[in-house]
């Protein structure tokens, strides 16, 4: 029964036609809309997590506390509000990690009459602390300490770079909504269309007895044909895009954001279009059975 | 097989009320081959229409096939119509399927395996004569070959009652001699049949129980 409620289906659209095909169109124009956003979104969220991740408020001390008392001014520092965790950096560790960080040029280090490096703590905030407030009171607690000099540390930048993600996905949703609407409105017409041609095989069905489920799931299936088909197309110049972009935009991103990979949509989120694509489809559908007098 | 008991029906027009039937009871029996007559008007379609339940009476209660039909669910009157053939007037076949595929999509749609589709569809045309038209578009039969082609998609899921409106009242005389041969032929196989027609010449000439309609009321069961 199924095979011969998709083929009326079928045949449907292809009685729809030019309509169908807009609605086709459209509903890829939606998701195209809804994808870009999404992707866009989902790579800044990724830069964003990331960072997040990263976020240090570094403790400078004022002098270098001797081997005895490093352990329990940790502990000081671990057990104020929003810490996740401390870890101190001696003089001699930050010297080291300078030089690291010269490479070939580590000697210059090496010519300085001193370590000039000041020891410190790194500062991990928690998850509270690593809001611009959280952060600013954290920064503040730790600069009471007696043996602090100075504190150094902030989230602003990112919070403004996930204030720009939730932006995007905002848009994104907006726009992906509006069009979705329209998506929907032409499916109804395309199904609309295909039931008034159809009209005297429903009435045909319906004198012979055929089951409800006979008489409509052809016009569900419809709109979901034309949903996933959208919806595959979609994703298909969505994937087109990222591949012809991502190479040329990675280097710039590696450099601003530190993302070294422009992701695609994850299987998750792919499923998820598809979906809404069938979806749209079956609700355009459903609404053209009242409008053609179905019910 | 069918039984009514004092059915009225009236329409509403607006304000205006129109009574198409009046206290209209009678029964028929498994088997019997009745004839509906009287002239345009007179009710007899929307007798017929009570009878699939494509109307409800205003007024008593109407049984097919042991069903009250005002009781039905709405898959239940599904379920009764599958036991009802019907045939039209006009024929009503569908114009862009061939006269095989007309019937075939009757029984796909009310659930006939596939497997017995074909076997069932040709025995269906072989009983009304058509079987060397099956795959004839309707644009391209006669009136009498599309009615006797209305009649194959009627029978073809082998149902207990078959219920005719007026499937003559287009043909002409030889045409619907054809026609009635064939609905006779399936009446002999068993089938209840319960055919309305407004040519009372021609309703005489079937010598079957006949009832008479006469501005909505039975003013006559003979035969």
């Amino acid at each position: 029964m199924l095979a011969f409620l998709l083929g009326e289906a079928l045949r449907d659209l292809r009685r729809a036609g030019r309509v169908a095909v807009s609605a086709i169109v459209l509903i890829m124009l939606s998701l195209v809309a809804l994808g870009g956003f999404w992707l866009l979104s989902f790579n800044l969220g990724r830069a964003v997590a990331d960072w997040r991740e990263r976020v240090r408020i570094i403790v400078y001390l004022r002098r270098e506390p001797p081997p005895g008392e490093v352990a329990p001014l940790v502990q000081r520092v671990t057990a104020l509000p929003d810490v996740a965790s401390a870890r101190y950096v001696s003089k001699a560790e930050a010297l080291a990690s300078l030089k690291r960080v010269l490479g070939k040029d580590a000697a210059v280090a090496d010519q300085l009459p001193a370590n000039p490096l000041p020891a410190t703590i790194e500062v991990t905030p928690s998850a509270a602390g690593a809001t611009p407030e959280g952060a600013r009171a954290l920064i503040t607690r730790l600069g009471t300490l007696p043996e602090v000099e100075e504190v150094a540390g902030g989230v602003e930048w990112i919070e403004r770079l996930a204030d720009w993600q939730r932006l995007l996905a905002v848009i994104g949703l907006g726009l992906g909504a509006a069009l979705a609407l329209a998506a929907m409105l032409t499916v109804t017409t395309s199904t609309t269309l295909v039931l008034h041609q159809r009209r005297e095989e429903t009435e045909i069905m319906r004198l012979v007895g055929a089951p409800e489920a006979a008489v409509r799931l052809p016009l569900l299936l419809q709109g979901m044909i034309q949903g996933l088909v959208g919806a595959a197309l979609a994703l298909l110049a969505l994937l087109a895009v990222h591949r012809l972009t991502a190479p040329r935009l990675e280097p710039l991103l590696t450099l601003t954001l530190g993302l070294p990979r422009l992701a695609f949509l994850t299987p998750l989120s792919v499923l998820v279009l598809l979906a809404s694509g069938a979806g749209l489809g079956a609700v355009g559908g459903w609404l053209a059975r009242g409008k053609g007098g179905l019910a | 097989m069918i039984e009514l008991h004092r059915v009225s029906k009236v329409y509403e027009v607006g304000p205006v009320k129109v009574p198409a039937l009046t206290d209209v009871s009678f029964r028929v029996a498994k088997g019997e081959f009745v004839v509906l007559t009287g002239p345009s008007g007179a009710g007899k379609t929307t007798l017929l229409r009570l009878l699939y339940r494509e109307e409800v009476p205003t007024e008593g209660e109407v049984e097919v096939l042991g069903s009250a039909l005002s009781t039905l669910t709405r898959s239940e009157v599904s379920a009764l119509r599958r036991s009802i053939g019907v045939v039209f007037q006009d024929a009503r076949l569908l114009p862009g399927r061939t006269v095989y595929e007309n019937i075939a999509f009757v029984l796909r749609v009310t659930g006939t395996p596939r497997r017995e589709i074909t076997a069932r569809a040709f025995e269906a045309l072989r009983a009304v004569g058509l079987s060397a038209r099956a795959q004839a578009y309707p644009g391209q039969l006669s009136q009498g070959e599309a009615q006797r082609a209305a009649l194959a998609r009627a029978i073809a899921r082998r149902q207990a009652l078959l219920i005719a409106d007026e499937p003559t009242g287009n043909l002409d005389e030889a045409m619907a001699a054809e026609v009635l041969g064939v609905i006779r032929d399936i009446w002999a196989g068993g089938t209840t049949v319960v055919l309305a027609t407004h040519q009372s010449r021609l309703a005489a000439g079937m010598r079957r129980r006949t009832l008479v309609l006469e501005a909505g009321r039975l003013v006559k069961d003979e035969g």
